[in-house]
Protein backbone atom coordinates (compact mmCIF):
# COMPACT_ATOMS: atom_id res chain seq x y z
CA UNK A 1 0.00 0.00 0.00
CA UNK A 2 1.02 3.56 -1.24
CA UNK A 3 0.48 4.92 2.65
CA UNK A 4 3.31 2.56 4.24
CA UNK A 5 5.73 3.97 1.89
CA UNK A 6 4.89 7.41 3.10
CA UNK A 7 4.69 6.57 6.54
CA UNK A 8 8.38 4.98 5.62
CA UNK A 9 9.65 8.59 4.30
CA UNK A 10 8.17 10.99 7.17
CA UNK A 11 9.87 8.35 9.67
CA UNK A 12 12.80 8.42 8.61
CA UNK A 13 12.99 12.54 7.90
CA UNK A 14 11.45 13.18 11.38
CA UNK A 15 14.15 10.72 12.82
CA UNK A 16 16.60 12.42 11.46
CA UNK A 17 15.22 15.87 12.78
CA UNK A 18 14.82 13.76 16.04
CA UNK A 19 18.41 13.14 16.10
CA UNK A 20 19.84 15.86 17.77
CA UNK A 21 17.27 15.95 20.59
CA UNK A 22 17.26 12.18 21.20
CA UNK A 23 20.90 12.01 21.47
CA UNK A 24 20.92 15.31 23.61
CA UNK A 25 18.15 13.49 25.85
CA UNK A 26 19.54 10.37 26.14
CA UNK A 27 22.61 11.19 27.62
CA UNK A 28 21.04 13.69 29.64
CA UNK A 29 18.37 10.60 31.01
CA UNK A 30 21.96 8.73 31.76
CA UNK A 31 23.24 11.49 33.75
CA UNK A 32 20.10 12.49 35.94
CA UNK A 33 19.32 8.51 36.29
CA UNK A 34 22.54 8.10 38.90
CA UNK A 35 21.75 11.78 40.23
CA UNK A 36 21.76 9.75 43.36
CA UNK A 37 25.78 9.24 42.94
CA UNK A 38 26.61 12.45 41.69
CA UNK A 39 25.88 15.64 40.34
CA UNK A 40 25.21 15.35 36.80
CA UNK A 41 25.58 19.42 35.76
CA UNK A 42 28.46 20.58 38.26
CA UNK A 43 32.03 19.33 39.23
CA UNK A 44 33.17 20.47 42.46
CA UNK A 45 37.05 21.40 43.75
CA UNK A 46 37.92 21.68 47.32
CA UNK A 47 41.96 23.94 48.30
CA UNK A 48 42.71 23.88 51.67
CA UNK A 49 44.13 27.10 53.46
CA UNK A 50 45.94 28.13 56.47
CA UNK A 51 45.69 31.09 57.72
CA UNK A 52 46.12 31.35 61.43
CA UNK A 53 44.30 32.38 63.88
CA UNK A 54 41.75 35.19 62.60
CA UNK A 55 41.35 38.67 64.08
CA UNK A 56 38.85 40.89 64.29
CA UNK A 57 36.04 41.25 66.64
CA UNK A 58 33.03 40.95 64.01
CA UNK A 59 32.03 38.64 61.44
CA UNK A 60 32.67 41.80 58.93
CA UNK A 61 36.19 42.11 60.21
CA UNK A 62 36.97 38.82 60.20
CA UNK A 63 35.86 38.38 56.56
CA UNK A 64 37.91 41.73 55.67
CA UNK A 65 41.17 39.57 56.76
CA UNK A 66 40.28 36.57 55.16
CA UNK A 67 39.77 38.18 51.73
CA UNK A 68 42.86 40.15 52.19
CA UNK A 69 45.16 37.08 53.12
CA UNK A 70 43.48 35.30 50.06
CA UNK A 71 44.28 38.16 47.58
CA UNK A 72 41.06 38.47 46.82
CA UNK A 73 39.18 41.07 44.90
CA UNK A 74 37.07 42.73 47.20
CA UNK A 75 35.41 44.24 44.97
CA UNK A 76 34.35 40.24 43.97
CA UNK A 77 33.08 39.86 47.47
CA UNK A 78 29.11 39.02 47.27
CA UNK A 79 29.08 38.78 50.99
CA UNK A 80 30.10 36.74 54.26
CA UNK A 81 27.56 34.68 57.00
CA UNK A 82 28.98 33.13 60.14
CA UNK A 83 27.85 29.62 59.96
CA UNK A 84 28.70 29.93 63.86
CA UNK A 85 30.44 31.61 66.68
CA UNK A 86 33.80 29.98 64.99
CA UNK A 87 32.73 29.15 61.66
CA UNK A 88 32.73 32.32 58.68
CA UNK A 89 31.70 31.56 55.30
CA UNK A 90 32.89 34.34 52.35
CA UNK A 91 30.84 33.86 49.69
CA UNK A 92 32.65 34.78 45.92
CA UNK A 93 31.11 35.01 42.72
CA UNK A 94 30.53 31.81 40.36
CA UNK A 95 29.53 29.79 43.49
CA UNK A 96 32.61 29.89 45.01
CA UNK A 97 33.30 30.26 48.96
CA UNK A 98 35.91 30.23 51.54
CA UNK A 99 34.83 28.49 54.66
CA UNK A 100 37.54 28.43 57.80
CA UNK A 101 37.35 27.89 61.30
CA UNK A 102 38.01 31.68 62.86
CA UNK A 103 39.90 30.25 65.62
CA UNK A 104 42.35 28.24 63.42
CA UNK A 105 42.45 29.77 60.64
CA UNK A 106 42.13 26.46 58.45
CA UNK A 107 39.54 26.54 56.30
CA UNK A 108 38.61 25.46 52.44
CA UNK A 109 38.15 27.55 49.35
CA UNK A 110 35.30 25.45 47.13
CA UNK A 111 34.55 26.15 43.81
CA UNK A 112 32.04 24.75 41.72
CA UNK A 113 32.32 23.88 37.85
CA UNK A 114 29.81 23.84 34.90
CA UNK A 115 30.45 20.67 33.57
CA UNK A 116 30.75 20.74 30.17
CA UNK A 117 28.06 19.21 27.66
CA UNK A 118 26.11 17.93 30.27
CA UNK A 119 25.45 20.94 32.08
CA UNK A 120 23.49 22.04 28.87
CA UNK A 121 21.49 19.30 27.89
CA UNK A 122 20.42 18.81 31.72
CA UNK A 123 19.24 22.16 31.16
CA UNK A 124 17.17 21.29 28.15
CA UNK A 125 15.98 17.66 29.48
CA UNK A 126 14.63 19.03 32.47
CA UNK A 127 13.33 22.15 31.17
CA UNK A 128 15.03 24.47 33.28
CA UNK A 129 14.66 26.81 30.77
CA UNK A 130 10.82 26.81 30.30
CA UNK A 131 9.29 29.27 28.33
CA UNK A 132 9.40 28.57 24.66
CA UNK A 133 11.43 25.91 25.29
CA UNK A 134 8.42 24.02 26.75
CA UNK A 135 6.54 24.16 23.44
CA UNK A 136 9.50 22.51 21.67
CA UNK A 137 10.12 20.14 24.10
CA UNK A 138 6.29 19.38 23.53
CA UNK A 139 6.58 18.70 19.98
CA UNK A 140 9.54 16.41 20.43
CA UNK A 141 7.46 14.59 22.47
CA UNK A 142 4.77 14.20 19.75
CA UNK A 143 7.49 13.61 17.19
CA UNK A 144 8.68 10.64 19.65
CA UNK A 145 4.98 9.24 20.15
CA UNK A 146 4.76 9.42 16.24
CA UNK A 147 8.22 8.14 15.70
CA UNK A 148 7.14 5.08 17.75
CA UNK A 149 3.74 4.43 15.96
CA UNK A 150 5.04 4.96 12.42
CA UNK A 151 8.27 2.17 13.21
CA UNK A 152 5.29 0.07 14.50
CA UNK A 153 3.41 -0.48 11.69
CA UNK A 154 5.76 1.08 8.98
CA UNK A 155 6.44 -2.57 7.58
CA UNK A 156 4.09 -5.41 6.75
CA UNK A 157 4.05 -9.34 6.75
CA UNK A 158 6.67 -11.14 8.71
CA UNK A 159 8.59 -8.31 9.79
CA UNK A 160 5.51 -5.73 10.36
CA UNK A 161 3.42 -5.78 13.45
CA UNK A 162 1.02 -8.49 12.41
CA UNK A 163 4.22 -10.67 11.95
CA UNK A 164 7.06 -11.06 14.44
CA UNK A 165 6.43 -7.23 15.66
CA UNK A 166 3.97 -7.94 17.92
CA UNK A 167 6.28 -9.99 20.09
CA UNK A 168 8.94 -7.33 20.09
CA UNK A 169 6.37 -5.01 20.97
CA UNK A 170 5.05 -7.48 23.55
CA UNK A 171 8.12 -7.59 25.46
CA UNK A 172 9.12 -4.24 25.59
CA UNK A 173 5.61 -3.73 27.10
CA UNK A 174 6.50 -6.27 29.32
CA UNK A 175 9.53 -4.59 31.05
CA UNK A 176 7.25 -1.56 32.46
CA UNK A 177 4.29 -3.26 33.20
CA UNK A 178 6.29 -5.96 35.59
CA UNK A 179 8.26 -3.00 36.94
CA UNK A 180 4.68 -1.25 37.82
CA UNK A 181 3.27 -4.46 39.42
CA UNK A 182 6.19 -5.00 41.70
CA UNK A 183 5.92 -1.03 42.34
CA UNK A 184 2.47 -1.57 43.53
CA UNK A 185 2.91 -5.30 45.99
CA UNK B 1 9.27 6.15 -8.95
CA UNK B 2 7.22 8.42 -7.57
CA UNK B 3 9.69 10.07 -4.44
CA UNK B 4 7.34 11.46 -1.73
CA UNK B 5 10.62 14.33 -0.80
CA UNK B 6 8.87 17.36 -2.33
CA UNK B 7 8.19 18.41 1.09
CA UNK B 8 11.55 18.18 2.44
CA UNK B 9 13.35 21.20 1.82
CA UNK B 10 10.52 23.66 2.81
CA UNK B 11 10.96 21.49 6.00
CA UNK B 12 14.78 21.94 6.03
CA UNK B 13 13.89 25.80 5.27
CA UNK B 14 11.13 26.37 8.09
CA UNK B 15 13.91 24.28 10.31
CA UNK B 16 16.43 26.80 10.13
CA UNK B 17 14.60 30.03 9.91
CA UNK B 18 12.83 28.72 13.17
CA UNK B 19 16.69 28.26 14.52
CA UNK B 20 17.46 31.62 13.16
CA UNK B 21 14.28 33.20 15.59
CA UNK B 22 15.32 31.25 18.20
CA UNK B 23 18.64 32.41 19.01
CA UNK B 24 17.28 35.83 18.53
CA UNK B 25 14.45 35.54 20.84
CA UNK B 26 17.05 33.38 23.28
CA UNK B 27 18.89 36.40 23.34
CA UNK B 28 16.49 39.08 23.50
CA UNK B 29 14.49 38.02 25.74
CA UNK B 30 15.77 35.23 28.64
CA UNK B 31 12.97 32.33 29.30
CA UNK B 32 10.22 32.75 31.95
CA UNK B 33 11.94 30.98 34.93
CA UNK B 34 15.09 33.30 35.42
CA UNK B 35 13.76 36.71 33.89
CA UNK B 36 16.53 39.40 33.63
CA UNK B 37 15.96 42.60 33.94
CA UNK B 38 17.87 44.87 31.81
CA UNK B 39 21.49 45.09 32.92
CA UNK B 40 21.21 47.28 36.31
CA UNK B 41 23.35 50.51 35.72
CA UNK B 42 26.49 50.53 37.83
CA UNK B 43 26.31 54.31 38.53
CA UNK B 44 22.59 54.23 39.92
CA UNK B 45 23.21 52.08 42.59
CA UNK B 46 19.75 53.70 44.49
CA UNK B 47 17.52 51.58 42.08
CA UNK B 48 17.14 48.04 43.48
CA UNK B 49 17.74 45.86 40.84
CA UNK B 50 14.82 43.57 40.33
CA UNK B 51 17.07 40.55 39.46
CA UNK B 52 16.08 36.76 38.05
CA UNK B 53 12.32 35.70 39.23
CA UNK B 54 11.37 32.50 39.60
CA UNK B 55 7.88 31.01 39.79
CA UNK B 56 4.66 33.33 40.12
CA UNK B 57 7.28 35.80 41.55
CA UNK B 58 6.95 37.66 44.70
CA UNK B 59 3.76 39.85 44.93
CA UNK B 60 3.66 40.88 48.83
CA UNK B 61 5.29 43.80 49.83
CA UNK B 62 5.97 43.66 53.68
CA UNK B 63 9.02 41.39 54.47
CA UNK B 64 8.87 39.29 57.64
CA UNK B 65 12.63 38.73 58.83
CA UNK B 66 13.78 35.48 59.30
CA UNK B 67 14.72 35.98 63.00
CA UNK B 68 10.94 36.73 63.54
CA UNK B 69 9.94 33.93 62.01
CA UNK B 70 12.39 31.79 63.75
CA UNK B 71 11.58 32.92 66.95
CA UNK B 72 7.83 32.36 66.56
CA UNK B 73 7.28 29.44 63.68
CA UNK B 74 4.48 28.30 65.11
CA UNK B 75 2.81 31.60 64.88
CA UNK B 76 3.43 31.67 61.09
CA UNK B 77 2.31 28.21 59.39
CA UNK B 78 0.55 28.21 57.18
CA UNK B 79 0.86 31.91 55.96
CA UNK B 80 2.11 32.96 53.65
CA UNK B 81 4.93 35.22 53.58
CA UNK B 82 7.80 36.97 52.29
CA UNK B 83 11.20 36.62 53.39
CA UNK B 84 14.60 38.41 52.39
CA UNK B 85 17.83 37.57 53.08
CA UNK B 86 21.46 36.35 51.56
CA UNK B 87 21.62 32.92 49.90
CA UNK B 88 23.86 30.90 51.77
CA UNK B 89 23.05 27.32 50.33
CA UNK B 90 21.51 25.95 47.22
CA UNK B 91 20.50 22.38 46.71
CA UNK B 92 23.36 20.87 44.33
CA UNK B 93 21.78 18.07 42.81
CA UNK B 94 18.35 19.70 41.69
CA UNK B 95 18.63 23.67 42.40
CA UNK B 96 14.82 22.89 44.69
CA UNK B 97 16.02 24.80 48.06
CA UNK B 98 17.46 27.88 49.03
CA UNK B 99 18.65 28.86 52.31
CA UNK B 100 18.10 32.29 53.49
CA UNK B 101 20.24 34.06 56.28
CA UNK B 102 18.87 36.00 59.05
CA UNK B 103 21.11 38.64 61.20
CA UNK B 104 22.51 36.20 63.61
CA UNK B 105 25.32 33.68 63.64
CA UNK B 106 23.77 30.35 61.80
CA UNK B 107 20.39 32.08 61.60
CA UNK B 108 18.35 30.60 58.55
CA UNK B 109 15.54 29.50 56.87
CA UNK B 110 15.10 27.01 53.91
CA UNK B 111 13.04 27.98 51.02
CA UNK B 112 11.98 25.03 49.25
CA UNK B 113 10.08 24.20 45.93
CA UNK B 114 8.96 20.60 43.88
CA UNK B 115 11.32 19.41 42.32
CA UNK B 116 11.62 21.10 38.77
CA UNK B 117 9.18 23.53 38.97
CA UNK B 118 11.48 26.41 39.88
CA UNK B 119 15.80 25.86 39.75
CA UNK B 120 18.20 27.79 41.39
CA UNK B 121 20.98 27.94 40.30
CA UNK B 122 23.92 26.12 42.62
CA UNK B 123 26.44 29.64 42.16
CA UNK B 124 23.43 31.98 43.52
CA UNK B 125 25.07 31.57 46.63
CA UNK B 126 25.96 35.10 48.70
CA UNK B 127 23.25 36.56 46.53
CA UNK B 128 20.18 38.48 47.84
CA UNK B 129 17.07 36.33 47.11
CA UNK B 130 13.82 37.54 48.03
CA UNK B 131 11.02 34.81 48.38
CA UNK B 132 7.38 34.04 48.84
CA UNK B 133 5.55 31.03 50.04
CA UNK B 134 3.89 29.37 52.69
CA UNK B 135 5.52 28.38 56.25
CA UNK B 136 5.48 25.17 56.97
CA UNK B 137 7.23 24.04 60.76
CA UNK B 138 8.57 20.28 61.14
CA UNK B 139 9.41 19.15 64.82
CA UNK B 140 11.85 16.14 64.54
CA UNK B 141 12.69 13.39 67.52
CA UNK B 142 16.30 13.28 68.27
CA UNK B 143 16.76 9.85 66.22
CA UNK B 144 15.11 11.60 63.52
CA UNK B 145 17.19 14.98 63.58
CA UNK B 146 19.76 12.48 63.59
CA UNK B 147 18.71 10.91 60.73
CA UNK B 148 18.19 14.49 58.94
CA UNK B 149 21.64 15.28 59.71
CA UNK B 150 23.44 12.05 58.48
CA UNK B 151 21.19 12.72 55.27
CA UNK B 152 22.50 16.24 54.55
CA UNK B 153 25.88 15.00 55.19
CA UNK B 154 25.71 12.27 52.66
CA UNK B 155 23.29 14.28 49.89
CA UNK B 156 24.96 17.61 50.20
CA UNK B 157 27.79 17.56 51.74
CA UNK B 158 27.36 18.87 55.60
CA UNK B 159 29.31 19.22 57.43
CA UNK B 160 27.63 18.47 60.70
CA UNK B 161 28.18 15.02 62.64
CA UNK B 162 25.53 13.76 62.85
CA UNK B 163 26.70 11.67 66.34
CA UNK B 164 27.10 15.40 67.48
CA UNK B 165 23.72 16.13 67.81
CA UNK B 166 22.04 16.00 71.17
CA UNK B 167 18.87 18.27 70.67
CA UNK B 168 16.17 17.73 68.72
CA UNK B 169 15.32 20.19 65.60
CA UNK B 170 12.45 22.05 64.58
CA UNK B 171 12.69 22.77 60.95
CA UNK B 172 11.05 25.75 59.64
CA UNK B 173 10.81 26.25 56.02
CA UNK B 174 9.05 28.07 53.13
CA UNK B 175 7.41 26.59 50.39
CA UNK B 176 7.50 28.65 48.04
CA UNK B 177 5.38 29.85 45.31
CA UNK B 178 7.83 32.61 43.79
CA UNK B 179 11.35 34.44 44.43
CA UNK B 180 13.82 36.64 42.89
CA UNK B 181 17.49 36.99 43.17
CA UNK B 182 19.79 40.04 43.23
CA UNK B 183 23.01 40.80 42.57
CA UNK B 184 22.55 43.02 46.11
CA UNK B 185 19.85 43.76 48.33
Amino acid sequence: MKWRRWIRAIHRDVGYVAVALILAYSLSGLAVNHIEDWNPSYTFETRAFDLGPVPGATGGEQAAFVIDRLRLDPREVRGHFQESETELRVFLPEGQEARLDVRTGKGKLKSIHKRPVLFEVNALHLNNLKGVWTYVADVFAVALVFLAISGMIMMKGDRGFLGRGKWFVGAGLLVPVGFVVYMYQ
Amino acid sequence: MHRPMSFVRPLLILALATAGTACDSSTASPPKSAKTSPAASATAPAAPAPGQSFGAGVKLTETTPVATLLADPKAHVGKTVRVEGQVVDVCPKRGCWMDLAGDAPGQKVRFKVTDGEMVFPVDAKGKHAVVEGVVAVNELTLEETREYVAYQQKEYGAEKDPASVTEPMVIVRIDGTGAQLRDRK
